[in-house]
Parts: C-alpha cells; structure tokens; sequence
C-alpha cells in the first residue's frame, strides 16, 4: 500500500485555510489587520503607556502647537491645550473609550442581535407580526434622536451614553439580520435539513450560519462605524463623557472655541476617528471579499 | 396596484399607532404627569389632541411646540435636499464610472475617495469647514440660516421659498443671502452623500452589466454608449432609490450634528436648545414629527418604485 505523505498537493484546505490564504495574497488587508491589532493593543494599554496623566496640568507650557512647529517642545509631541495638558496623552485616553467601547457594543449588539434575529425569523403567526410592526416603528425614529432620549432618560454619563447607542443601533442590526436568515431559510439545503429533522438549533448552526458570515460582517461593520460615530457625536454634544473620562467626541468639542489659538487641538481627534473607522472599514471589506472568493 | 396601496397605508396606520403609543409613554416618562384614572382615556384623550395639531406649549416661550417643530423641521428638510442635490449631480456620474470601470485605476480612486467620505466623522467635518473660510479667505457666512438684516416671514417654513415671496421689499437680496448660508452646511452633508451615492451607484450598476440582458445587447451589436444609456442606467435606477430610502434616517441625524454646529435653525438646533433648557415636552414632538415624516416619505418613494419597477409590486412588508 502506498501511502503519500511526500508531497501534499492533495491535501485539501479547509474552507478556513482558504479564506485565510486568500485573506493575506491582500498586502492593504494584511497590512489594516496588524493595524486593527495595533489600535486595540494600544488602546488597551493606553493607561501605562501615558506620557502623563490625561488631566495633569503643565501651567508654564500652554497651547504648545506641536514638535514639528516653532515654538514647541519636545517634552509634548503633540503639544498642549489651554490648561497645559500634554494632547497625546488625552488622545489615547480618548481613543481607549471610543474603540473599546465601540467594541464593546459592537460585541454586545451582535449576540443580542444574533438571538433575537434568529428567534424572530423562526417564529411565525402573531408573535412574529407584532415583532415586525414594533421594529418598523423603531426604525423611523433616526438613531441620534433615540440615542439622545435614551440618555435623558438615563442621564448624562459616559456609560450611559454607551447603553444608549448599542441600544438605539440594535433594531438596525435585528433587521438586517433578519432578512440575512430569511433569504436563507428558502434555500433547498435549508428544506433538506429540516426534511431530515434538524431541531431549530442544528438548523442554525449548519444551514444557516456558515451562509450568512458574507452579510454578518458588513452589518458588524455599519454596526461599529455607526457605534464610533454616535459615541463621539453624544461626547461632542455633551451628552456623554465628563471632563474625567475624556472621549474624542468631548475632546473635539472643548477645543472648538480655541479652534483659532490652537487648530490643532481639533484637527487631531477627528484625524484619530478617520483613522480608527477607515483601518477598520478596509479590514473588514478584506474579509468580506475573501469570504466572497472562498465560497465560489 | 390598489391591493399593495391598501395594504401600504394599513402598515402605515399600524406603524403611527405604535409610534403615537411610544410618544405617550415618553411624554409620561419625562414630564412626570400625575395619572388619575384610566389610562387609556388618557391615551385616548392624546390621540384627539394629536389629531387637531395640539403637542402642548413650550415652557420656555409659551408657543405651541408643533408649529415651531415643523418650522424647525422643514429647514432640515431644505438642508438635507440641498445637499441631495448637490451629491446626486457629483456622485452619480463618478458611480457610474466605477461601475463601469471595475477593478480599474479609476475605479481604485473613486472607491478610495468614497471610503474616505464614509470614514469622516461629519461634526469634525463641520468644524474644518467653519475654520476653512477664515483660512483661504473667503467671505461666507457660517452661522445662522439667514442675515438678521432681513426679517422674512414663516408662511410655508422652508426658507428658499419665504424669501421669495418677499421680493418687493429686498429684491433678491433675502434669497442670495440664504444660499451663502446654506452651502457650507450642505457640502458638509454632501460629502457624506457623495460616498453614499457613489457606492450604491457602482454597486447597481455592476450587478446590472451581469445580467443576461446586457449580454445580449452586447451580442446584438449594440455599441457600449448606446448600451448604458438605453439599458443600464434605467435598470440600476430602482435598487439606488431603495437602498437611500433606508438610508434617511441616517442622513436626517448627520444634519442634525451639522446644524448643531453651524447654528443652523433647524430641527437638530430645536431639540438640542430645548433639551438645555429642560423643556422635554418636545421630545414626543420631535419623534412624531421626524417619523411620521420619514413614514409618509417612504409611502411615496414605494409608490415611485411601483410605477418604475413592476417586480416591487409582490413585496408584502415596508422593510425600512
């Protein structure tokens, strides 16, 4: 008996192998992965890779522009606000409660979501009508206006603020996932698992999920762009974070009546938004259009 | 035709009922009213004043919240169709090149373009635009939707319109003063639209260069001019309304950032004023108004996409 073990042309990959050989043949997506993980990393550890603490004050050096310009100092990289605080140090305060907490409900929205969606696109009759008609009439209120009720409602905090957003984004992703599982439920492999009896958990499990990754991820995606925008647009409001818990959405605000001293001071904060929404947009389109390849 | 009209409005009434409800419970929640008796009376006795136009009066001004709503609400409105316009005359040409170009240098640069537009947080956006004029050197003004100078009346609330009808007394000074005030705002939505437009536009137009009734176009000897124009741009048409119908709700809270920071008197200044003053009555209003907007709208753009594209005419659900 011959076996091959010498060569392995015909070893064949598994569906995950694939997508992840297609996944790094992409320089741009490789290269926004590392940067996805950089930004967390970063993030997480914000607080001992501080320069200073985000609310020490340096009295003697206010509103130093930044190195590269006349008149800084070297000690601020990317110099000061009007109270001498040092604004590299607040900006990764800052992007640490906006990615995490994105992430956070990023997370939390998609089980919340997955359950519900699922359930909902399983049941038929009266429950599933009165789901439906509810959602409609949650998606006609813009997701600012009910994020802002909510935090009236709750009142103004930074965790607030969050439990507002993930919660005014949730109908948004029940929907989507919803019509993602409804389009799959009339597929023919559908029918045969349930032909052979598959209980309602098998079905989801099997037939559906390993289907829907392609849509999952463009809706986590709008999801976590959605959540960054809201958190930052609440912080610029004043409707979240305090002068505690900085936020990019507080720090753009606070800095918009030195935009004339110091234009700097607003023109980072939102260049670290741009930065942490576009590195996660390429990343998960990479993953999209290798999920794409892979299943054809 | 008549059975999906019938069957959209009683989604339409269904829906209302559960946002009137949604409204009443907020009302209650916020302006912490004593309940004596039934509810439902109370509900009831709600549903009649909604009816008649009556959402209470304001605690600070004493004026009645639904007339200042809907005025607040129509400048929104101006705002949101101005920078409609100006992203529909730059962005559907660039999507259409895309499309067509696909997996080309032009294709790169404009997809590039158009995730750079989608990443830009628009408050931020605004605030550079407040700083540009100063900067190059421009006049342009970057408060407020028109010079105090001019003291135009609300007869319909949408100001374009207002400051026409007062021509005999500033010419055309009132409506060219409105439009200096109005672009910086709209491009800043603009630029958010644009990526918006650019993307669904390619998307559309791609899945319709697969179609097999291109391909026999192509087969007959149609040149690719006489193709686009005569086939694809009129099949991509649908998907393109359907998917930016979803996408109002979206559009009508970026302007409401926008107009937060260009002062601009609109509906996202309105509730933002109001909410500092501690005048929460207008919350109920403000989701009556938006919403039962954003429902009648859909009504009428699901109209449209009946009369232009007979294959929407079996879909059961207004999936917003």
């Amino acid at each position: 008996m011959l076996i091959n073990n010498e060569f392995n042309e015909q070893k064949i990959q598994s569906p995950l192998q694939y997508i992840w050989s297609i996944f790094k043949s992409k320089n741009i997506t490789v290269i926004a992965m590392w940067a996805v993980f950089f930004l967390i990393i970063v993030s997480i550890f914000a607080d001992s890779i501080l320069p200073y603490s985000h609310t020490l004050q340096h009295p003697e050096m206010r509103l130093l522009p930044p190195y590269w310009v006349d008149g800084a100092s070297v000690n601020h990289i990317l110099g000061t606000d009007d109270l001498g605080r040092d604004t590299l140090s607040r900006l990764l305060k800052g992007m640490q409660l906006t990615l995490l907490g994105a992430l956070l409900i990023t997370f939390s929205i998609s089980i919340l979501g997955l359950i519900i969606g699922a359930t909902a696109s399983l049941m038929k009759g009266v429950k599933a009508s009165i789901m439906h008609h509810f959602l409609d009439a949650l998606l006609t209120i813009p997701t600012l206006l009910t994020a802002i009720i909510l935090i009236i409602l709750f009142g103004v905090s930074y965790e607030n603020s969050l439990l507002a957003v993930s919660l005014s984004l949730l109908p948004q992703f029940i929907r989507g996932i919803y019509i993602c599982i409804e389009n799959e439920l009339n597929k023919q492999h559908v029918i045969a698992l349930r032909l052979d009896g598959a209980t309602n958990l098998r079905l989801l499990r099997y037939g559906i999920f390993p289907n829907i990754i392609e849509p999952l991820t463009t809706l986590l995606n709008r999801v976590f762009t959605m959540a960054i925008l809201e958190i930052t647009t609440l912080g610029f409001l004043g409707f979240g974070a305090n002068s505690e818990q900085v936020e990019l959405g507080y720090l753009i605000s606070k800095s918009l009546e030195l935009v004339y001293l110091s234009p700097y001071l607003a023109l980072f904060p939102g260049i670290a938004i741009f930065l942490i929404i576009i590195v996660f947009n390429i990343f998960s389109e990479g993953i999209r259009h290798s999920v794409i390849e892979g299943e054809e | 035709m008549v059975n999906f009209l019938l069957r959209r409005v009683y989604l339409l009434c269904i829906t209302a009922l559960i946002l009137t409800v949604i409204a009443f419970s907020l009302e209650h929640w916020t302006v912490h009213t004593q309940i004596e008796g039934n509810i439902l009376t109370h509900y009831l006795d709600y549903l009649v004043s909604i009816g008649q136009g009556d959402f209470g009066l304001s605690i600070t001004n004493n004026e009645p919240i639904f007339r200042t709503g809907l005025v607040a609400f129509a400048s929104t409105l101006e705002l949101c169709l101005f920078a409609f316009l100006i992203a529909s005359v730059i962005g559907i040409p660039l999507g259409v090149f895309a499309g067509l170009e696909r997996n080309n240098g032009l294709d790169y640069t404009i997809m590039s373009i158009a995730l750079i537009g989608l990443a830009l947080p628009v408050f931020w956006v605004a605030i550079i635009f407040t700083v540009l004029p100063n900067a190059i050197g421009w006049m342009m003004p970057i408060d407020g939707n028109i010079s105090p100078l001019f003291e135009v009346p609300v007869v319909t609330g949408f100001l374009f319109i207002d400051s026409l009808l007062v021509t005999e007394q500033y010419q055309f000074d009132a409506f060219i003063n409105h439009m200096a005030h109005i672009i910086l705002p709209s491009s800043v939505l603009a630029i958010f639209l644009i990526s918006e437009i650019i993307r669904l536009t390619r998307h559309a137009i791609t899945m319709v260069m697969k179609s097999n009734y291109i391909k026999a176009a192509l087969t007959k000897g149609l040149t690719r001019r006489q193709i686009v124009f005569r086939h694809v741009l009129k099949n991509a048409l649908p998907p393109i309304i359907y998917q930016l119908r979803l996408q109002i709700s979206t559009i009508i809270s970026f302007s409401m950032a926008i107009e937060i920071v260009f002062s601009y008197q609109g509906a996202g200044m309105w509730l933002f004023a109001s909410i500092q003053q501690e005048d929460y009555l207008v919350l109920p209003s403000a989701i009556l108004i938006i919403s039962g907007f954003i429902l009648i709208k859909s009504i009428l753009i699901d109209l449209l996409l009946v009369i232009i594209s007979p294959i929407k005419r079996k879909s059961l659900y207004a999936d917003q």
